[in-house]
């Protein structure tokens, strides 16, 4: 076999092609112990194809990629079930192998065959991927694989709708919340994607899932006990209630006692950051025209102890934006 | 594959070298018990470890304190980690596991018991190795930079302080804090980056022109940490990072002189030449290097490693004589040096994940050093006689009148670089190319005055008024 692809240079069709066979081969002798032998050759050949892919389309060091050659692989690649067996085996893999394939994954989800995303329409048939791709986080071996895959995956808009609408949405807050950073971290730069990418995909996601999602993000994300989870959640909250397309939400948070306190609460954190990434949502708070009579009568009631806070609230570096904001909410709230 | 044929007799096979499984280690503070610090940096310590349920395995900790860091940074360890676990070679540093401890970041990885290079020299070998040594860690740290290189990864801190010893667990290069993917969406569409990082005296003269570079910036960076190796230093290591700048990017590079002390061969000289070329698309790559016979020669014996690690007091207690006879020496210093040595130092441990191009800063710096100043003179012409005329495309004329001999004024105004008005004091002779450098750091830090090259974390929330 190896003679006949030296004499005869192979087609990036090729390539996919014999990348394909090795995995169904791999596929179904998985658990077999006999034909050992057979088995690493045959592993060896994969890996080296899965490499080859990889340079056709990221050019190797030496060369540029050339786009015929693109064209013509992803095209072979989503002819047939190729991803979803790569995606499938990919715990078999050894660890190089894997770093290979999850470039090539990402790279295929970039390419266009006669200006159509051939990725992301395959990706739309194949729904399920993702929910492997997902449950990924809860294998410490395959999670960064499959979690760096699955980002790309939602840079289609349809592909991230999907996620957002499936049960999967509640599993990201104990999957930002696990013991191991590298993984939590993984799940929380997902999480953010998810929730700030397609701006319209994510307004209505938010609307219609209002409830239970800000209890959960405010319950678990907020109050965690876990510094960056903590951190990370309040930066993500006020990107997202900032963000124009948000704003119907935005008004909804703002107009919420609980809300209200669980902020003031983070502008006492003993973190610094953390006081001024939530005075960033407060302000919003205080910044509301149409305050309900209960956020009002909590301000009013904190109004000196709030003033007296804001008196010696600094950031380190000079920020003007920021000393107005400050100024503007402590004439909201001594107005009051 | 290209691991094992050669792992026979080496690293793997020691004792010790046992090879544990990510999942054994548990991601909790408590179930490990800290021992002494064995490095530290300014966003990090590093400290000798025992992981309680596994027997009191000896690992090492980085732990690093979240609470002052930018939002940026911390994705910048969370990508940082990501990569530690995601490596799987024999000469890179990687992590067993990672997890938060209030404001901290653990990272859990394999303890080498000989230290750094870097450390290695402060305490005992302020000469530098000889070549055997040399060739051998160098060729180790190869393999490791081709196998980042073969993932698109670019280490960007290559240096002797990041290349890790121990007697059964090889040679590693550590500190993935600066590295980078060319395959993440930072880059442009060459596959090439344009991110100022690195520690200046180790830095490629494009990436401190802030021109697209690539893997071949370590390249640079791995001749520069060869002649580290064998001098004790690196060169211009006494020079403030503004001048640093200038001298790389106006002079030839530097090069390997045979010493009092030691002869090199020259074979080793070569090869750090070939790595020194200012045109980064004239450097081999890692894979290129390991054929030259510089390294094909290397034996691959335990006792090399051991014959320098073997009679050495403890990491801990060598960290703790570097710390005590640096605070003397400190003490014996002028002011004016002491600032300079704390500056020199802060430089080296901010590494590259910390660098930032602070004109102003870099001004200050190097106001710390009058030109020609007293003391450090002798060191200062010592580098400028160790360039060397390897010539690319333009000859560069400025190597002759490198003498003590010539008049002095001569020799000054030939040196003389100031950054002071973004203006560079005119050069008796330049060469067109000297010229173009000159106007390129002039107008490089006219932007820096306009904005910081590193953007800082802040990002601008837009006053949003809900009505």
């Amino acid at each position: 076999m190896k003679g006949l692809f030296k004499s005869k240079p192979r087609t990036p069709a090729d390539v996919v092609r014999q990348t394909r066979e090795l995995l169904i081969f791999l596929d179904l002798h998985s658990g077999s112990r006999g034909g050992d032998a057979k088995r690493e050759e045959k592993m060896a050949e994969l890996s080296k194809n899965i490499r080859e892919l990889k340079s056709i389309l990221y050019g190797n060091g030496e060369s540029e990629p050339v786009t015929e050659a693109c064209v013509q692989l992803t095209q072979e690649f989503f002819r047939e079930n190729t991803l979803r067996l790569l995606i499938i085996c990919l715990p078999k893999l050894n660890l190089e192998t894997r770093k290979d394939a999850t470039q090539v994954v990402a790279n295929l989800q970039r390419q266009q065959v006669s200006s159509k995303i051939v990725a992301s329409e395959y990706l739309e048939a194949n729904k399920d991927l993702l929910d492997t791709l997902i449950s990924g986080y809860e294998n410490m071996d395959i999670a960064l694989h499959y979690g760096s895959m699955l980002r790309e995956c939602i840079r289609h808009q349809s592909i991230a709708r999907y996620v957002l609408e499936s049960d999967h949405m509640k599993k990201f807050f104990d999957y930002i919340q696990l013991p191991n950073f590298d993984i939590a971290s993984d799940a929380s730069a997902t999480f953010k994607e998810l929730l700030t990418r397609h701006k319209a995909t994510v307004a209505e996601f938010l609307s219609k899932n209002y409830d239970w999602f800000f209890s959960e993000f405010n319950t678990r994300l907020l109050s965690s006990t876990n510094y960056i989870t903590k951190r990370q959640a309040i930066k993500l909250l006020g990107d997202m209630l900032l963000d124009r397309s948000n704003s119907a939400v935005m008004m909804r948070y703002v107009s919420s006692k609980d809300n209200l306190m669980i902020l003031m609460n983070l502008l006492r954190d003993s973190s610094k950051n953390i006081q001024i990434e939530a005075f960033h949502v407060f302000k919003l708070f205080a910044a509301n025209k149409n305050k309900p009579t209960e956020v009002v009568n909590i301000l009013v009631t904190n109004r000196s102890k709030l003033l007296r806070f804001f008196a010696g609230f600094k950031i380190d570096k000079e920020d003007e934006q920021f000393e107005a904001d400050k100024e503007q909410v402590i004439k909201e709230i001594s107005a009051l | 594959m290209e691991k094992g044929k050669r792992r026979g007799g080496s690293s793997s096979s020691g004792p010790q070298a046992v090879a544990r499984k990510r999942d054994q280690f548990p991601s909790r503070a408590k179930d490990y018990e800290l021992l002494e610090p064995v490095g530290d940096g300014a966003t990090a310590v590093v400290r000798r470890a025992r992981c309680l349920p596994l027997g009191g395995e000896v690992i090492a900790v980085k732990i690093m304190n979240m609470s002052q860091r930018s939002e940026d940074d911390v994705n910048h360890a969370s990508e940082e980690v990501k990569m530690m676990s995601t490596i799987d070679h024999d000469n890179l540093l990687g992590a067993y596991c990672s997890f938060t401890e209030g404001e901290t970041l653990w990272i859990i990885m394999p303890y080498m018991a000989g230290g750094s290079c870097f450390h290695l020299m402060k305490s005992s070998y302020p000469k530098g190795f000889d070549e055997k040594f040399i060739a051998f860690v160098l060729r180790e740290t190869l393999e490791g930079l081709a196998y980042l290189h073969r993932y698109a990864l670019v280490h960007r801190d290559v240096k002797a302080g990041n290349i890790l010893l121990d007697q059964h667990k090889g040679v590693k290069l550590a500190d993935f804090g600066a590295s980078a993917s060319l395959y993440d969406p930072m880059i442009n569409r060459h596959g090439k980056r344009k991110t100022l990082v690195g520690t200046p005296c180790w830095m490629a003269p494009e990436v401190m022109e802030q021109k697209e570079y690539d893997a071949k910036a370590d390249i640079w960076s791995f001749g520069i940490t060869a002649l580290e190796l064998a001098h004790g230093h690196a060169p211009f290591s006494t020079q403030p990072p503004a001048k640093v700048f200038l001298l790389t990017l106006q002079h030839a590079p530097p090069s390997l002189h045979n010493t009092k002390d030691k002869k090199f061969s020259k074979s080793f000289k070569q090869m750090i030449a070939t790595c020194l070329m200012k045109d980064p698309s004239k450097r081999p790559t890692a894979q290129h290097l390991l054929e030259l016979p510089f390294f094909k020669k290397v034996k691959f014996e335990d006792n090399v490693l051991k014959s320098v690690l073997n009679k050495l007091p403890s990491l801990g207690d060598r960290m703790q004589s570097i710390q005590e006879n640096e605070a003397k020496l400190q003490a014996e210093k002028k002011p004016l040096d002491k600032c300079k040595e704390k500056a020199s130092q802060d430089e080296y441990m901010r590494g590259v994940s910390e660098w930032n191009f602070d004109i102003e800063e870099l001004k200050a710096q190097a106001a710390l050093y009058p030109d020609e100043n007293d003391g450090g003179e002798d060191e200062y012409l010592r580098f400028l006689f160790e360039l060397d005329t390897i010539c690319e495309s333009a000859p560069i004329h400025d190597v002759q009148s490198r003498d003590y001999s010539k008049n002095e004024n001569e020799k000054k105004g030939r040196f003389k670089v100031t950054v002071e008005g973004a203006e560079v004091e005119k050069l008796e002779v330049a060469t067109p190319r000297e010229k173009e450098l000159l106007e390129r750091i002039a107008s490089l830090e006219r932007i820096d005055k306009r904005s910081n090259v590193m953007p800082t974390a802040t990002v601008a929330k837009s006053k949003y008024n809900p009505s």
